[in-house]
């Protein structure tokens, strides 16, 4: 093991990014529209395929990786406006339309790009060495990316007036539409963000991976944990949860095995969402008893 | 000439449920139109419906111009303002930001003018709207359409369930506002009714069952009688 490291230790720095990046998205459609929404894989998928296409039309990938977020943006905002904004007060509906849209999106694919794997070239290639293993430089622009989509939605959300209606509207949409904010619009822009990130995140990571029409599968399933597990709503709470689960994985895959390391992370979704409102409520009460002090 | 406010015929309620029949009634400038009724009798209905939040038939006219297909945003940038009963803060968001909102970049104008009307609110600028006291939540509500300069406000049950203190400060501010706009005024207490409307309606299941000045009603007895008090 070089440098007696025990784990690659940049990979879970890379796993935890790639975990924080395919669930930024969801924080937007599932974590603040409450729209169970199963077709955020297939919006990674888009963005995925995307960049591949544009890469086998221009030769030019980082082009495709540029357009794949647009492209995933509005294919969002279509299905939003044309099927779930309809639906965000009947929950089951609106599982079982991202479900119907999700299962459309992966047959198209297959449909115009077969099954057969595909891949997308690394577009900068090359690698550097930290404790004696070779990162990839992708790999590291790859958690800049994240870290910059992360602090870039962030700023949007808590600076812009975009934000502050986004976040009234997300709080209690009948009151903010009675104070003259347009919530069908705000609805749909945010699920443009959502859909637009989720394409990054496809584009992103298609050069590390090996395209199909089931590609997209892959990240669902974490990306709902971190977004569950981090408090929908809470962008603080998607980071650490997107940390400690990617983290786990990337640490005990490579010291036990890739198995035993998705049952721990699913046990530590499990346990976290059991007592993460415990440790909410505890924090609440405690605001709340200083702000009581405070004003005597 | 027509009326600032203007309803007729407007039946509205909740899914296959009608909770309005047909209610119509007037609102001008510098009025407060008091809608009076037990509960449940569809009050705070009548001020969902008129803002544009929920489905509806008959008319709604602000000022001569049909506003009732219009959505709530729309009726609101047209002059029109709700100040709910109740759930009327955004949970994590700050007083300021629930200021800015209303005034968006003319922020400062804005804080002035609330602070003009209740001082506290200046002192609780940067703290959760969630954690106010019931009262000063009824000041911000009434500061948020006081700052926007309406042309109408509804207003549900302003004084219900705070200090009497602050009740006076909340009369007060109300009967500034009615100076510049009309208000329709939801209310089951007859002491703030008399302060400050000048005509009420009374609702039973729905329907207009009662119309005239409030001091009339009152001598008559009938408010208190519909309201079974």
């Amino acid at each position: 093991m070089p440098l007696g490291l025990p784990v690659d230790s940049f990979n879970v720095i890379v796993l935890a990014a790639v975990f924080v990046l395919v669930a930024v998205g969801l924080h937007f459609t599932f974590g603040m529209l409450n729209v169970v929404n199963l077709v955020h894989g297939e919006l990674i998928l888009i963005g995925a395929y995307t960049a591949f296409q544009i890469q086998q039309t221009t030769g030019n990938v980082l082009l495709g990786m540029a357009l794949a977020v647009p492209v995933a943006a509005i294919a969002g905002v279509a299905m939003e406006r044309g099927v779930l904004r309809f639906l965000y007060d009947r929950p089951l509906d609106s599982l079982l339309a991202t479900f119907g849209l999700a299962v459309i999106i992966r047959q198209v694919v297959q449909l115009v790009f077969s099954a057969n794997p595909r891949t997308v070239t690394d577009p900068i290639g090359g690698s550097f060495v930290v404790g004696g293993f070779n990162i990839p430089w992708w790999r590291l622009v790859i958690v800049v990316s994240t870290a910059l989509a992360v602090v870039g939605v962030s700023q949007l959300m808590t600076r812009t007036s975009f934000g502050l209606h986004a976040r009234a509207t997300v709080a209690n949409p009948k009151l903010a539409e009675a104070m003259g904010v347009n919530t069908g619009l705000v609805r749909a822009g945010l699920f443009a963000i959502g859909s637009g990130l989720a394409g990054l995140a496809g584009a992103m990571l298609a050069p590390i991976n090996t395209l199909n029409p089931q590609f997209g599968l892959l990240f669902l399933v974490n990306s709902f944990l971190v977004v569950i597990l981090g408090g929908t709503g809470s962008l603080r709470g998607l980071i650490v949860a997107g940390i400690l689960l990617g983290g786990t994985l990337a640490v005990l895959q490579f010291m036990i095995s890739t198995i035993f390391a998705q049952i721990v992370v699913l046990a530590i979704a499990i346990v976290g969402v059991r007592v993460r409102p415990l440790l909410g409520q505890t924090g609440k009460a405690r605001r709340q008893r200083r702000l009581r002090r405070k004003r005597g | 000439m027509s009326a600032t406010l203007e309803v007729t015929g407007l039946s509205s309620g909740y899914g296959q449920t009608t909770v309005l029949r047909a209610v119509r009634f007037s609102a001008d400038q510098g009025e407060v139109v008091c809608v009076m009724g037990r509960n449940g009798a569809g009050k705070t209905t009548l001020l969902k419906a008129v803002m544009g939040l929920l489905p509806k038939t008959g008319n709604v006219q602000l000022e001569g111009t049909e506003i009732g297909r219009w959505p709530g945003h729309r009726v609101n940038a047209a002059g029109m303002v709700w100040v709910p009963q109740e759930d009327s803060v955004f949970p994590g968001l700050t007083v300021r930001e629930h200021l800015m909102i209303s005034v968006g970049r003319e922020i400062d104008r804005g804080v002035e003018l609330a602070a003009s009307l209740f001082p506290v609110l200046k002192e609780r600028l940067d703290q959760p709207a969630q954690t106010l006291s019931g009262g000063e939540r009824k000041m911000l509500g009434i500061a948020q359409a006081f700052i926007v300069e309406p042309k109408v406000v509804l207003m549900d049950e302003p004084t219900e369930g705070v200090a009497p203190v602050i009740v006076e400060m909340l009369v007060s501010a109300i009967a500034g506002l009615a100076r510049r706009a009309a208000i329709v005024l939801v209310e089951q207490n007859i002491d703030t009714a008399l302060a400050l409307g000048s005509r009420a309606h009374i609702l039973e299941q729905g329907s207009v069952v009662e119309t005239g000045d409030v001091n009339d009603l009152h001598s008559r007895g009938i408010l208190e009688r519909r309201l079974a008090l």
